[in-house]
């Protein structure tokens, strides 16, 4: 998915009395809510973040209004004005999808794609987690793309709340609001603080969106996100390594090596947590364990040049070089 | 073919850009980055959704009405060590034998079950029970 959103939010309504119109003629219900009134959800009845600031948005700028209200909601106050230049691209007159979540991570904050589900959307609402959404307003081959927040939903009356271009509180029923989901890649994000985990967190994706705010340059944030994906998922290696390795950016020496230790027992076949640990270890001038710990990594690593490298590192380092034959 | 090609020299591309920028986010010099270490592990689910891609896997799925494209989407959603188990289950295959066979019946089994609530090995899809 790499539509830019437009979003003209005075053509917004009609293009949805359109859509009902083509949903009533083509089809009955769209296949997730007719899977949801099969089996409802053990979620509240009604549900509605009315604390969710709300900002209308400026001439095709759903997508800088839309995080910055998704921001604030989770306590990062700020403007679409101040976000504009950051995700809106003039000549596209919109924002990627990549970007939006880029923005959220340059402020410190994790930005989580949701799985393509109804009720997983409903769940993070339920959860107190405004959502933003990518809609397709139009059709699929006349695409007017628009990026709103999901604040509340009601099960009875089977609609869905929004924070939607001019309209604070946009009421929509679930039938139309999947059917422009879904022309929309079915495209969910939650805007978190680093340290809480979404209702409907999948470990797999939660610990990459972590590795997604490292790479971001937030070690710090990341490091909370590493720390919160540990405290539910004690073993997965990846969160392991980017607590020692978040820590070792901010020169926590002790704290990676924790991490690394922890990282090495857990996954005794693996050479990478005794190659960092040794590093650590290193830099606090702890030679012959670190010493122990990169000759371990050799021998896990089978030839790998890296592992290598880093002992033969740690040898020039050491202030008096051990006899060999000690080792 | 072609298609393998370009995706060949796309994922190269990316790999060179990734060498270029990795210094900067490497924590310490010497040491092996997370995203690195993330890449290595996801390395069998992209073998996974190669295989999807596949003509023929493709055709025999569709020809069993399964979507290989939300066959796509659940493997993205699985977890690496589901990913890996299934990855396992695919190199368990035989050289020489009914690979297709045991590839579609994988994946049917997987998303049969799964759906109808005896198993939960997507955590993606959502029982019927």
């Amino acid at each position: 998915m790499r539509a830019t959103a437009g979003c003209i939010a005075r053509h917004a309504r009609l293009c949805a009395g359109v859509l009902l119109l083509v949903g009533l003629t083509g089809c009955a219900t769209p296949p997730q809510l007719a899977a949801l009134r099969q089996a409802p959800p053990p979620l509240p009845p009604r549900v509605e973040l009315v604390a969710v600031p709300f900002y209308p948005q400026e001439t095709h700028q759903c997508g800088p209004a839309s995080l910055a209200m998704a921001l604030t909601a989770a306590g990062r106050p700020a403007t679409p004005d101040a976000l504009t230049p950051q995700v809106y691209l003039p000549e596209r007159q919109g924002s990627l999808q990549v970007e939006v979540m880029a923005a959220a991570r340059r402020q410190g904050m994790l930005a989580y794609p949701l799985a393509p589900s109804l009720s997983d959307l409903l769940a993070e609402l339920a959860a107190g987690k405004p959502v933003i959404v990518l809609q397709n307003l139009g059709l699929s081959t006349l695409p007017l793309w628009h990026y709103a927040v999901a604040v509340g939903y009601d099960l009875e009356t089977e609609t869905l709340i929004l924070r939607s271009g001019l309209t604070p509180r946009e009421t929509m029923s679930f039938s139309t609001f999947e059917r422009t989901w879904a022309r929309g890649g079915h495209w969910a994000i939650l805007v978190l603080p680093p340290g809480q985990l979404p209702a409907t967190a999948r470990e797999a994706v939660y610990v990459q969106a972590a590795v997604a705010l490292e790479r971001a340059g937030q070690a710090a944030a990341a490091q909370e996100a590493y720390r919160a994906a540990l405290a539910r998922w004690p073993r997965n290696l990846v969160a392991q390594m980017g607590l020692g390795n978040t820590a070792s950016t901010l020169k926590q020496w002790k704290e990676a090596e924790a991490a690394f230790r922890q990282a090495a027992a857990d996954h005794p076949g693996e050479w990478a947590p005794l190659n960092n640990l040794a590093l650590a270890l290193a830099e606090q001038k702890r030679w012959k364990e670190a010493l122990a710990a990169a000759s371990r990594a050799v021998t896990l690593a089978a030839g790998n040049p890296e592992a290598r490298k880093t002992l033969e590192e740690i040898r020039q380092r050491m202030p008096e070089k051990p006899p060999r034959e000690r080792r | 073919m072609h298609n393998r090609f370009l995706r060949i020299t796309a994922r190269l591309a990316l790999a060179l850009m990734l060498t270029v920028t990795l210094p900067l986010q490497t924590a310490q010099a010497g040491m092996v980055g997370t995203e690195q270490l993330a890449g290595r592990h996801s390395a069998d689910r992209e073998r996974v959704i190669t295989l999807l891609d596949r003509a023929d896997v493709r055709a025999a799925l569709e020809a069993r009405g399964v979507d290989v494209n939300e066959a796509k989407q659940r493997v993205e959603a699985l977890t690496d060590e589901e990913v890996a188990q299934l990855a396992g289950k695919l190199d368990d295959v035989p050289a020489g034998g009914d690979v297709l066979g045991v590839i579609v019946f994988i994946f049917l089994v997987l998303l049969v079950t799964d759906i109808l609530g005896f198993t939960k090995v997507f955590p993606f899809t959502r029982s019927v029970r």
